[in-house]
């Protein structure tokens, strides 16, 4: 019988011609079920959905196993593993030295909420072009799961240890301190989690999203806050997130009374579905009110619950020149004759 | 002896001490006078004594000095404090109305103005500074055009009122000297040179610009602060990235984010903050990412004493950092070498992909020295090692990072360059940065690349030149110093050799590399060794012991605060030749 090759299907691309493959990591070698591995998949999948060059990517972390996963996405991309803490400094100095990159920080609750306070606080009032990512599990998962800053008062380690201090809420702080995009989400709900990341892309502000991902290994038992079976019963999604990229046709319809339509900066369009009777997503003082009043009800309240997509960013402020710092001729680096004689008769 | 004439001007803070010294600063620099300015002050903003000392004169002025010829106190302080500096020739001008003269040593001229019947001082609350300083240049024969034109700039943006009535002041206060006072013997000298008086801080920021520095962060920090304040003047126009930063945590990894990118990013601290850098020094380490860290010492420990100079900092900045890791060190040896230390400590950081460290002070940080312009240069060479700046065509290459090389070296690129894309990660890591110690640790990999790094100290070393003896070959002593000290232990020596006592020096500069067999080879030919340190426990000397087993003969140390005027190391020097003692710890004769 003759048999006639067929060729091997093309494999599908994105916009720019890429196929997922080149969006992928190294293999991770965090636990199999950590939270952290689904946190990496919905970031390969939207940035392939989004059509991101690669290259154009810096991947940004800290320390400990969440910021270990950049290596697990987007090989192809530029990554700075920094040290504890201290990825918002780094980010800064890195994005304002070459503002055509698209910064991509991955934190952990401990490397943000514990040793990185005072970096992070700081990092969310510039409103820095980037996209910050927590992948909360409410314990330092690298060091063997002690409690950390954002663990719920009452929640009970594996040891027994009951968590004596009330937690952080980092949503509510990047809200109050100037973040634009701010919403929480959970490593188990796949379709919320893509929608926002997406989101997060089409943003030019400062995104700031905290991501609970349960450690299977040190805080998934029962007595723990940030477990899967406490999420599934705990979350509760303030409205329901849709994404329209910019180079998609936008007819589905929607209902004003019901749904938010905020238009972002380079056209894509994000439709936030109300769950919630008092919700407005451009309202600061209304969304810290939801996350208070949620976390008194003993709900983990998810969504985006702040969004400015106009608000001018750090990059945008400082009025810097067109080229990229790092990247000007030598000619450029040093100041001119004129304003070298202007300093020197000062001097005389 | 050089030819030299101090001032010492002392008041409270807030008395408006800063203004006659810029004034008589800008008329001495603009005769063709060398200077040198030193500010003793205290961390308060009002109140608190400050003395200001400027010594000027035809040749190079490279420190404070021994003694004061005129004395300007402005409040009863600072009379009571610093008349006894005065010695015969000396003269003294204060306000008669608020102060009351102490006993002067013979032949100090006091010399008082009745203040509240030249001035309206209900008008003007800084008349008698002003009266001063017209009386001051009277008694210095300076003709009164020169303080008139300088007072024009200072006061240029107020009101021609305001211009009017202190120049009038200042014409009271002269005349009233020209008939009522004797004048100094010899009047001001004047030459037909140029200077550009500035400050180490200036100098220090002014280097990084000549150095190309596009990006530079910091938190303020006394005596470093000066630095961030020129920065941030300049920022626009000379195009610089300023940043001010929420702590030195931020700063340094900041710079070390910018750095990373592609730009060369400075920043400066004291010692409080250099300890918060620490860590983020590591990082520059271990990623090879190349920065340079300004550490302008204050007398530690921990908040110390903010606004007094020391040299104590040097083994913090040996063993910051865990780890073993290649670094760079140097200490300036004046306010223009502040300058010029800059671009070269940037190339050789960036050639080795290390972080470099310049170790300054609260004395050439905070003091005020006229340099000649051209000592200056804004086209230094500038030597970014091997760097990877077009793209190989490819998206994502086998660009290996942290290449093994001969040199140590791995070519570097940068974030953005296609087909260069990299890790780089502050854990150990493989040549292409990905870290080697996820699920087992390859011992080969971290010997290899703990190898690769250390060897670029070589490269280090041959890359900045060892010291050279300074003075007679064939000496009685030889003095050791390390960077801010190279001005007052010259002076000390000129007086020993007019005492008969010939003395060289050996004034280090680069620190790290040390150089360890070069000064060695130096100093076996010397009869006596003593090294001269602002520091209690002798932080070189015990360096340098440690490097090379070398002992010094003497040792002259100083923690008072106060930086060493000259006569406090001729005078030990005797004692020590004297055999009397081979410590010698001189006692700073005022409290400032
Ligand atoms: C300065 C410093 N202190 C402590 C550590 C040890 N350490 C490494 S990771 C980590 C906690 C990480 O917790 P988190 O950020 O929540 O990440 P997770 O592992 O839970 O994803 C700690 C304490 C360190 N690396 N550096
Ligand atoms: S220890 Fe916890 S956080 Fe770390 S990889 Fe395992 S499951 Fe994830
Ligand atoms: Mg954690």
């Amino acid at each position: 019988m003759a048999t006639t090759a067929t060729p091997p299907p093309a494999p599908k691309v994105n916009r720019i011609g890429l196929p997922v493959l080149d969006y992928r990591g190294g293999k991770t070698t965090l636990c199999a079920g950590c939270g952290h591995n689904a946190i990496s998949e919905r970031i390969i999948d939207s940035l392939y959905e989004m059509g991101i060059q690669p290259e154009r990517v810096m991947k940004l972390s800290g320390i400990g196993c969440s910021s270990k996963s950049p290596a697990y996405f987007l090989s192809r991309a530029h990554s700075f593993n920094s040290v504890h803490g201290r990825m918002p400094s780094v980010a800064t100095g890195a994005l304002l030295a070459n503002k055509t990159m698209m910064g991509l920080g991955v934190s952990g609750d401990g490397d943000t909420a514990s040793i990185g306070m005072g970096q992070f606080v700081h990092l969310m009032r510039r409103n820095l072009p980037m996209i910050y990512i927590i992948e909360d599990n409410g314990v330092y998962g690298l060091t063997k799961g002690q409690f950390s800053a954002t663990a719920d008062l009452g929640s009970k380690l594996k040891t027994g240890v009951i968590n004596d201090l009330p937690a952080i809420d980092t949503c509510a702080l990047a809200i109050q301190l100037g973040a634009t995009f701010v919403g929480r989400s959970f490593s188990g709900d796949k379709k919320q989690l893509s929608a926002m990341l997406k989101a997060a892309i089409a943003h030019k502000g400062t995104v700031m999203l905290d991501v609970i991902s349960p450690c299977v290994t040190f805080n998934d038992h029962e007595g723990s806050t940030k477990s899967y079976k406490y999420m599934q019963e705990h979350e509760e999604a303030i409205a329901e997130v849709g994404f329209v990229p910019h180079f998609e046709d936008i007819s589905v319809d929607y209902d004003a009374g019901s749904t938010f339509d905020v238009r972002m900066h380079d056209g894509s369009h994000l439709r936030l579905h109300k769950l919630h009777e008092n919700y407005n997503p451009t309202d600061r003082v209304q969304a810290v009110k939801a996350l208070m009043e949620a976390h008194e009800k003993g709900e983990v309240l998810t969504g985006v619950f702040y969004i400015d997509p106009e608000k001018p960013t750090f990059t945008e402020l400082l009025n810097m020149v067109d080229d990229p710092l790092a990247t000007l001729p030598q000619e450029r680096t040093r100041p001119s004759k004129q304003v070298l004689d202007e300093i020197m008769n000062r001097l005389k | 002896m050089r030819q030299s004439f101090a001032i010492g001007i002392g008041g409270a803070a807030g008395q408006g001490v800063a203004t006659p010294g810029d004034i008589f600063a800008k008329i001495f620099s603009r005769r063709g006078l060398h200077l040198n300015a030193y500010n003793a002050y205290q961390s308060i903003i009002r109140g608190g004594h400050t003395f200001l000392t400027i010594r000027t004169g035809p040749e190079k002025v490279t420190n404070m000095g021994d003694r004061i010829d005129l004395l300007i106190p402005l409040n009863q302080d600072t009379m009571d404090r610093h008349l006894s500096l005065l010695s015969a020739g000396g003269a003294c001008i204060y306000n008669a109305d608020t102060i009351k003269p102490g006993t002067p040593a013979e032949g100090v001229q006091l010399c008082p103005l009745p203040v509240s019947k030249l001035a309206d001082i209900s008008k003007n609350k800084v008349a008698q500074n002003t009266l001063a300083m017209g009386a001051a240049l009277s008694m210095m024969g300076v003709g009164f055009q020169a303080l008139e034109s300088v007072l024009a700039e200072q006061f240029r943006k107020k009101e021609q009122a305001v211009i009017d009535e202190n120049v009038n002041l200042a014409r009271t206060g002269y005349d009233y000297a020209t008939q009522n006072f004797q004048a100094f013997p010899h009047p001001l000298p004047m030459t037909d040179n140029r200077y550009a008086v500035l400050s180490g801080n200036a100098a220090l920021a002014m280097g990084g610009a000549a150095a190309g520095v596009k990006f530079y962060c910091a938190y303020p920090m006394s005596p470093s602060t000066g630095v961030l304040h020129w920065m941030a003047e300049h920022a626009r126009k000379a195009n610089i990235m300023v940043r001010q930063v929420e702590d030195e945590i931020g700063v340094i990894n900041m710079a070390i984010g910018a750095a990373h990118a592609g730009v060369r990013a400075m920043c400066a601290t004291s010692g409080g903050g250099f300890a918060l850098m620490s860590e983020g020094l590591g990082l520059s380490a271990m990623a090879e990412i190349p920065v340079v860290v300004i550490d302008c010492m204050r007398a530690g420990p921990s908040t110390g004493v903010p606004t007094k100079t020391e040299q104590g900092d040097l083994w913090q900045m040996l063993g910051a950092a865990f780890g073993d890791y290649p670094r760079v060190i140097a200490a300036p040896l004046d306010i223009g070498d502040c300058f010029t230390l800059i671009p070269e400590i940037f190339n050789i950081a960036e050639r080795f992909q290390c972080p470099g460290i310049v170790l300054c002070d609260l004395l050439l940080s905070e003091g005020r020295l006229s340099v000649e312009p051209q000592a200056l240069d804004f086209n230094p060479p500038i030597d970014r090692g091997e760097m990877i700046t077009s793209a190989n065509g490819n998206g994502h290459g086998e660009y290996k990072r942290y290449l093994i090389t001969e040199s140590g070296v791995s070519p570097r690129a940068v974030p953005g360059l296609p087909g260069y894309t990299h890790t780089v990660s502050s854990d150990e890591h493989a040549e292409d940065g990905v870290l080697i110690s996820d699920e087992y640790t390859n011992t080969v990999k971290r010997r290899a690349m703990m190898e690769k790094r250390m060897r670029k100290v070589q490269g280090i070393e041959a890359s900045a030149p060892p010291p050279e003896l300074q003075g007679p070959a064939d000496a009685d002593v030889t003095l050791i110093g390390w960077g801010s000290t190279q001005g007052v232990i010259e002076e000390a020596r000129e007086q020993l050799a007019e005492q008969g006592i010939k003395a060289n020096q050996l004034q280090i500069r680069w620190l790290v590399p040390l150089h360890g067999d070069a000064i060695v080879g130096i100093l076996k030919g010397s009869r006596r060794t003593i090294i001269v340190e602002n520091n209690f426990s002798g932080q070189f000397a015990r360096y340098l012991r440690s490097e090379t087993s070398f002992l010094a003969d003497g040792h002259i140390r100083k923690y008072d605060g106060e930086p060493f005027m000259p006569h406090h190391i001729a005078e030990a020097v005797k004692e020590q030749l004297a055999g009397e003692t081979t410590l010698s710890i001189p006692a700073h004769e005022v409290m400032v």
